[in-house]
This record gives C-alpha cells, sequence and structure tokens, in this order.
C-alpha cells in the first residue's frame, strides 16, 4: 500500500487551503488592484471583504462538511456508492425550499436556510426510523434512501414542470448547488469542529466498525451507540450544507475515495485529511464557476463532476 | 469461569438452542461438534457476549455477560467470526493491533505487543501488506493473530483451521492447546481427530435439544459419535 506520508499531515493541507484562498479571492470578473486591499472606501476592499471572502469560506465549510460526512456514510453502510444523499437530505431540503420558491415567497435567507435545514432533517428522520428494526440497520439504510430518493426526485421533477422560466432557472441554480447565496455561518464552524473533535477520540473504533459491525462489537466497540452518533453527525453536516448552498453533488462521494487513496484507510489521518481536501476541492471548483465564463455564473455542482471525475481516474490508476 | 445457564435462542421463529448449559474454566480445551445448522455458531456468539440468549444467561466470571460493557466484555473474551465479510485495505499490522483496542496500552505497548503476536503466529513476513491482497488462508492467520492480540481470558473460535493449509493446522491446533495451560479454548471444529486428540472437553449438540458435555475420552466414545454421524438428523 503506498500512501503518501507528507499527505497525512493536515498544516500541508492547510497550505494548499490558503494558496487556493489567495487565488481564488484575487480571480474574478472584475480586476482588482491588490493595493487597494485595507482601504475601507475603495471598490476592492467590498468586493474582496464582502463578497469573495465571504463567498470562498462558504466554499470550504460546506466542502469540508460534504467530504466528512462523505466518509462516514460509507463506513456505515459499507457501500463504495454511498453519499451523504443517501440519508434523504437532499431530497427533503429541495422540496421544501423549491416549494418555497415556486410559491413566490420572498423569505429572507436564514428563513430559506431553516425551511431547507427543516426538511432535510425530517426526511432523514424519516429514512433512520423506517431502517430501525432494534437498532438502525445499515442495509436498509442503502434501500430506503435510494428508494426515497426517487420519491423526491419525482416530487422535484413536478414542480419543475410547474413552473415558469425565471423561476425554473433559479430552481436549477439551486438544485446545482450554488454557493453565492448564503453568508458563511457559525453554527455550521461549530457543528463541524464539534464533530471532528468527537469523531477524533474515536478514530480506532471508526476503523474498527469499517471492518464491520460484527468485528467491531466483538472487539469491544460500542457499536450500536457508535452508530447512532455517526448517523446523526452525517445528517447534521449534510442538512447544514444543503440548506446553506443546495445540493452540491459528488464532493460527498468522491472526496473519501481520494483521500483513502492518498493516506491509507486510517481514521486517524482519514478524518482531519478529509475535511481539509473536501474544503480545498470545493473552493477550487467555485472559484472555476464564477471565472471559466466570467462574468456568467455557472453552477459549482458541474465543475465538481468536471474536475473530480479525471482525479479520481487518475489517482485510481496510479496507486 | 465462562458459564451458559439455561440458554435458549430463538432465530427468525425457530428454535437454535434450548435449555443448554455448559461450563468452561481456565485450563480446559474445548471442542464444540455437531452437524450444520445444529447451533455451535450461535452458542459461540452467545458465548461472546454477541448475541443475548432469549432466556437463561451467560456468566463470566460471575458477572452477567450482558451487563458488561463492551470494552471489558472484549476484555475477557476474543472470538474468532466463522467469516469474516471483506473489509477495506487495512495493512496486517493495522488489523492486528486492532486486537489491542480494548486495552488502554501506550503506543510502544501496542507496538511490542504487535509484532510480538505477528511473529508469534509467523507472519511478520506479511505485516506491510493489505488484508484485501492476501490468499484466504494468510487472511484467516490474520484473523487468528488479531484473536491472540487481544489476550483475553477466554477464547472462542469458531472452525479456526478453515482455509489453513495443513502445516500451519498442526502449528495452531499446537499452539491453542499451549494457550489452554492458563486460559479457556472453545473451538468449533468438524475434525472428529483433531477434537478426539487434543480437546480435554467436548461439548456434542446432537439435534433435538440433546446436549452431551464431559472430558473427551469418556463422551467421544462409540455410542455417542453413532448419535452424532446419524444421518437422520
Amino acid at each position: 500500500m503506498q500512501t503518501r506520508q507528507w499527505l497525512k499531515r493536515p498544516w500541508i493541507w492547510w497550505l494548499f487551503l490558503l494558496l487556493a484562498l489567495i487565488v481564488s479571492v484575487s480571480v474574478g470578473s472584475v480586476a482588482l488592484p491588490l493595493n487597494q486591499l485595507f482601504n475601507p472606501d475603495s471598490i476592492t476592499y467590498s468586493i474582496v471583504w464582502q463578497l469573495r471572502i465571504p463567498r470562498a469560506l462558504n466554499a470550504m465549510l460546506v466542502g469540508g462538511s460534504l467530504a466528512l460526512a462523505g466518509l462516514l456514510i460509507q463506513n456505515l453502510v459499507k457501500n463504495p456508492l454511498a453519499d451523504p444523499y443517501l440519508l434523504g437530505v437532499s431530497g427533503g431540503a429541495a422540496s421544501c425550499q423549491l416549494l418555497v420558491i415556486m410559491l413566490g415567497l420572498s423569505l429572507s435567507a436564514e428563513a430559506l436556510f431553516l425551511i431547507g435545514f427543516g426538511g432535510s432533517l425530517l426526511a432523514t428522520l424519516l429514512v433512520l426510523k423506517l431502517s430501525y428494526h432494534g437498532r438502525i440497520k445499515p442495509n436498509k439504510v442503502t434501500l430506503n434512501g435510494v428508494v426515497m430518493a426517487f420519491g423526491f426526485a419525482a416530487i422535484i421533477s413536478f414542480m419543475l414542470s410547474l413552473a415558469d422560466g425565471q423561476q425554473i432557472r433559479s430552481m436549477m441554480f439551486w438544485l446545482m448547488g450554488d454557493l453565492s447565496f448564503a453568508q458563511p455561518s457559525w453554527l455550521m464552524v461549530v457543528i463541524l469542529g464539534l464533530c471532528y473533535f468527537l469523531l477524533r477520540q474515536q478514530h480506532t473504533a471508526l476503523d474498527l466498525l469499517a471492518r464491520g459491525e460484527l468485528f467491531a462489537r466483538k472487539s469491544g466497540v460500542h457499536a450500536e451507540r457508535l452508530n447512532l452518533m455517526v448517523f446523526v453527525m452525517t445528517a447534521l453536516l449534510t442538512s447544514m450544507a444543503v440548506a446553506q448552498a443546495g445540493t452540491i453533488g459528488f464532493v460527498g462521494l468522491i472526496i473519501p475515495h481520494i483521500v483513502r487513496l492518498l493516506v491509507g484507510y486510517q481514521h486517524r489521518h482519514l478524518l482531519s485529511v478529509t475535511i481539509l481536501a473536501g474544503a480545498l476541492f470545493l473552493l477550487i471548483a467555485d472559484t472555476l464557476a464564477r471565472t471559466v465564463l466570467s462574468p456568467i455564473q455557472l453552477p459549482v455542482g458541474i465543475f465538481t463532476a468536471l474536475v473530480g471525475v479525471p482525479v479520481f481516474l487518475v489517482l485510481s490508476r496510479k496507486i | 469461569m465462562l458459564k451458559a445457564e439455561h440458554i435458549s435462542v430463538l432465530l427468525e421463529n425457530r428454535q437454535v438452542l434450548n435449555d443448554l448449559s455448559c461450563t468452561f474454566r481456565a485450563g480446559e480445551f474445548w471442542g464444540i461438534i455437531g452437524q450444520n445448522g445444529a447451533g455451535k455458531s450461535t452458542l459461540l456468539q452467545c458465548l461472546a457476549g454477541l448475541l443475548a440468549p432469549n432466556q437463561g444467561q451467560v456468566l463470566v466470571d460471575n458477572e452477567d455477560m450482558h451487563q458488561l460493557d463492551p470494552l471489558s466484555r472484549a476484555q475477557k473474551v476474543a472470538y474468532l467470526m466463522q467469516e469474516q465479510e471483506p473489509s477495506l485495505a487495512f495493512s496486517v499490522y493495522q488489523a492486528v493491533e486492532m486486537g489491542r483496542y480494548p486495552w488502554p496500552d501506550n503506543p510502544e505497548n501496542r507496538h511490542r505487543v504487535t509484532e510480538q503476536t505477528l511473529t508469534a503466529c509467523r507472519i511478520d513476513q506479511l505485516k506491510n501488506r493489505s488484508i484485501l491482497q492476501l490468499s484466504g488462508g494468510e487472511r484467516r492467520k490474520v484473523e487468528i493473530a488479531t484473536c491472540f492480540a487481544q489476550n483475553s481470558d477466554y477464547l472462542l473460535l469458531d472452525e479456526p483451521f478453515n482455509h489453513l493449509d495443513v502445516v500451519y493446522q498442526r502449528f495452531l491446533v499446537k499452539k491453542l492447546q499451549a494457550i489452554a495451560r492458563d486460559k479457556a479454548v472453545v473451538m468449533v471444529c468438524h475434525d472428529i481427530n483433531v477434537v478426539a486428540k487434543y480437546c480435554t472437553h467436548v461439548l456434542m449438540l446432537l439435534g433435538d435439544d440433546c446436549y452431551l458435555s464431559g472430558d473427551s475420552a469418556t463422551m467421544l466414545n462409540k455410542a455417542n459419535l453413532e448419535e452424532l454421524f446419524d444421518e437422520s438428523q
């Protein structure tokens, strides 16, 4: 197993992230003179500090949360095709928020966030409840999650077919993910930080859980409790991300795979590197989305796949 | 002392075990024999505390197994599954190190015990390989080594010799015999000759809720073996 020792060090990833942040903030549809960066009266100041940096932070937070949620759900259901949206989160949030858009209600960003968050938590609880027979059965979660996703997809298509042209455009943006919408939220920082902190204490138990629930139990892990904790975390992280930025695909699926190829299978390294790599990846994808055809902004979901697929294919050949 | 007291197990409405009692003590090497579906693996899972019996209880050193928290349970009992599900590509070293989970080791001690176990199980040359690239027999050796690294007082093994070559089978059974001098070893095994030659005690699951246990020399008599090999079961 060839893992790269230097890639296991989080500070390397922080460095990448800082570089990407500097690049991301300095490119865009308006060229900015950097000497004006700290002059509060200049246009540069307001674009950088009020638009680009919040958006970049938002991308990093959402990317990190989705990647961590993906790592967790793949461990829980032991299925490499699982992504955070398996819990019905995206469908629940999308249905509620699209309904709001379609009804033409003009709600504040915070209200829309709360509606999305509520919808996704409800959908997740439904999936988990349906999969609960004395304890949560991971293979039931997979099946119920996929079936529920089809149900929500039908509701979403139904709403799209009823919407008029202008609504469809904003709905499509939302369905493919849009980071320009919301301000970075402190709640998300706290939840992501707390999840990481709690999971870090359990990193060996997570390794054991990855080898199967029975294996974990026989080795002394309180598997029922760990499973429940991890399911709740996945649901929280994904709901926050979706409520914040819509359903950005592919990050939660592909980043955990890429990181495993790079640093191996031990959660001691996986947890921090996955969060940082997810943040880096979504920051790059979002920077591309708003600069490639600038001044037109494209949905970031297009670029997560356009960047992620070749990176994954090259890595999986090499390693 | 690991003790099954009148345990009964229902799995999906099928009575798998009915009122089975048996006591396993340190210094004893037990073989569990019986036909397929007789409930051998179910019994082992109950003894390992992974399956709660519907009636009766399992006591380990006079404590109810199912009242114990998972860590202290794993400190008492190590369990080898019949088939380990395939998993992620951990290295052999990492896999064996997982056996140390129940113990609050410092890193040096953990490393030392893992290395010792790898050497003792003759798999130290495999330690950097991925467990997914091993042959079936090699993977079995890793699973057994993981149980040994756990260093528990009671060792429960479900068909430990599966996939192993004859050389390693003989090596393993002698090793188990040595371990059983100061611990209790309980294994499910289909090889009556191995059980007769090495085990001090035997538990026979004969079907129709008939369970016989005792020291192997007296239990493995002609009448009992005829019962065991009865094709009408």
